[in-house]
């Protein structure tokens, strides 16, 4: 699954410290989601998706497979 | 409740394993030297409480983690738990055939705790390192610091062998240990430098 965290969030000038403060998780999670490595719960998701004030679907896509 | 910071899971683990070492070496030939079986039960068990402590510290943890990190808590826990059956399967067999004495088989079981510890961090690490963490160890004490204080914790342990029993091969493998130590935390603490001057 690809997404635009990473762009997001600079787009706010915000660090991944703290977006991960916003979202209740660790800089790792966060890290981990900006670069592909982990796809994100629903719940996560969707809290990712009310801070950026955005639909789950703008925000993630689904991977070529 | 708030999360706990790896640099403050870091420092209490490191200090209750520092309380788990002194109290150990000041209670434990107690336990030998007493014939009173009260006495010897609450000198025996005294080295549990800082243990305690630190089964404590790890459920704060994996509870306040969020849904990646309680997967690598899965991860690490799983392979210890693999880690430690075989250990112990193993010096059950070998002890019901009676290739190992009964005091061969309590060393055995008084060092099942720290390998399930030790397996589970290494095996923690490795799957937190596959999911990218290595951008993010500015969070935790730097492991050259933490290998530092575990080699003062064993030269220390060596100092207190020497002491009391004066036994050199005892004393020798335990310096063995704390030199490895002071290696890879030399190892360590040159690899974390010359990644400052130069990043990758």
């Amino acid at each position: 699954m690809n997404n635009q965290v990473r762009s997001l969030r600079e787009q706010r000038g915000w660090s991944q410290g703290e977006l991960a403060e916003r979202l209740d998780v660790s800089r790792q999670t966060v890290n981990a989601i900006e670069t592909n490595k982990y796809d994100p719960s629903l719940p996560l998701a969707f809290r990712i998706a009310r801070l950026f004030r955005l639909s789950i679907e703008s925000i993630f896509e689904p991977g070529k497979d | 409740m708030a999360r706990i910071s790896p640099r403050s899971y870091d420092v209490r683990m490191m200090f209750a394993m520092g309380v788990y070492v002194a109290v150990f070496l000041a209670v434990w030939p107690q336990v030998r030297g007493t014939a009173d079986p009260f006495v010897k039960t609450v000198c025996a068990l005294v080295p549990v409480l800082p243990l305690l402590y630190v089964i404590w510290c790890i459920a704060q943890r994996v509870l306040h983690s969020d849904e990646l990190e309680q997967r690598t808590h899965l991860i690490g826990i799983g392979v210890a738990a693999a880690a430690v059956a075989l250990v112990s399967i193993v010096a059950g067999f070998l002890a019901a055939a009676g290739l190992l004495s009964l005091d061969t088989t309590s060393v055995v079981l008084v060092w099942i705790f720290p390998l399930l510890l030790l397996v589970y961090g290494a095996a923690r690490s490795y799957a937190a390192r596959r999911y990218g963490s290595l951008g993010c160890e500015d969070e935790r004490l730097p492991l050259h610091q933490r290998l530092l204080y575990s080699a003062a914790m064993t030269a220390f342990m060596a100092l207190i062998v020497f002491l009391r029993s004066g036994a050199p091969d005892v004393v020798a493998v335990v310096l063995a240990i704390c030199a490895a130590q002071l290696l890879c935390a030399a190892w360590f603490g040159f690899k974390r430098r010359r990644e400052r001057v130069t990043p990758p």
